[in-house]
């Protein structure tokens, strides 16, 4: 086996690190993309029984985004097992209380139910924010593309930016500005 | 260059120069009182003064000032409204566009002023609610309001965006 080739099956079999950060991005968008890297779909040599699936680190899952009135509709159903025991928490106050939550449960439910699927969410790993240990850091070596582009607040453009903006309206001529 | 008067001025009354049993009666007295105030000339508009000197007389007058917007203003050839003419795809993350269409304290402008048609006034004021809840334009707020998106009430802290085809117009 010459160099290169033998470079090449180490390549093919290594497990690649990516990073994606969720800020405004949609979980149940996102775990359909994530799905595809954390099982190795994308690969050539993809086979259910080969164990081929990649890491991936996702950071500030804290600012995820829903659409519409979605925080407050979705409902997230437990039960203890015991009579009684139902509970139902809104999607704003389960990510309220842990800000990973909801994006651990879309990617674990965009996935088919097998005895792989409990192995495949350990090698997805969530943060909040963006403090992630270098130790993790280290191994990166892709990012993944965010799906929506991040809106950008009006208060952040500098105010020359807001004054050149083109203009579609001018006020009247008297027009009292307030 | 304005003049303002209020019809039942109290202010010369000074609250600390009251005896501290007299002051309640004093605010129950001022609340109900309904204040109008004249004004001679527009209160807020933007003009210049300028004083002139001939010989033996000055002349004092305002001037209107030119709008900031007018050198970035699209041409608009069309008979149609600014909005329909520009041909543009408006989203709600637009905000540099929204903010044009909303007073400093978030409110929508009405139609005699945007000069949009009918459909477009309506599909911009569905936008900029939409970019307010989505707390894209916290600046341009009422006076009470927190500003900071995330130290809203409960659901509406965190990030929420909304899909444009769903406004009904």
């Amino acid at each position: 086996m010459s160099a290169l080739k033998r470079v090449q099956q180490w390549a093919t079999f290594a497990r690649i690190w990516h990073i994606y950060d969720a800020t405004w991005q949609n979980p149940f968008d996102s775990a359909q993309l994530l799905k595809k890297y954390l099982m190795g779909l994308y690969k050539p040599i993809y086979h259910p029984m080969n164990d081929c699936g990649d890491h991936v680190i996702l950071i500030n899952s804290a600012d995820i985004a829903l659409p519409g009135n979605e925080w407050q509709k979705r409902v997230y159903f437990h039960h203890t097992g015991y009579p009684g025991g139902a509970s139902w928490t809104l999607a704003w106050d389960l990510h309220t209380k842990d800000p990973t939550m909801i994006m651990r449960k879309a990617v674990y439910n965009g996935m088919d139910g097998n005895l792989q699927r409990r192995y495949t969410m350990q090698r997805l790993h969530i943060f909040p924010d963006a403090n992630v240990p270098n130790e993790l850091l280290g191994n990166v070596s892709n990012q993944i593309r965010q799906i929506r582009p991040v809106p950008k607040r009006l208060d952040h453009y500098s105010e020359e930016e807001v004054q050149t903006a083109p203009k579609v309206i001018d006020y009247p001529k008297d027009y009292v500005v307030r | 260059m304005t003049e303002e008067r209020n019809l039942c001025d109290l202010s010369f009354l000074k609250m600390n120069m009251l005896p501290l049993k007299l002051r309640p009666l004093l605010k129950a007295l001022t609340s109900n009182i309904e204040i109008r105030n004249i004004a001679l000339s527009s209160v807020l508009g933007i003009k210049e003064i300028k004083q002139v000197q001939n010989d033996k007389e000055l002349v004092i007058y305002g001037e209107i000032q030119p709008s900031p917007r007018e050198p970035y203003l699209l041409k608009n050839e069309d008979h149609c409204c600014p909005i329909c003419a520009s041909g543009l795809d408006v989203k709600h993350t637009d905000v540099l566009i929204l903010s044009q269409f909303v007073r400093s304290d978030g409110c929508m402008l009405p139609k005699r002023i945007t000069g949009l048609c009918k459909s477009q006034q309506k599909r911009m004021g569905s936008l900029v609610t939409m970019a307010q809840k989505a707390g894209l334009m916290p600046n341009l707020t009422p006076a009470w309001s927190k500003k900071d998106p995330k130290r809203r009430y409960r659901w509406k802290k965190f990030n929420t965006y909304f899909d444009e085809s769903t406004i009904k117009c």
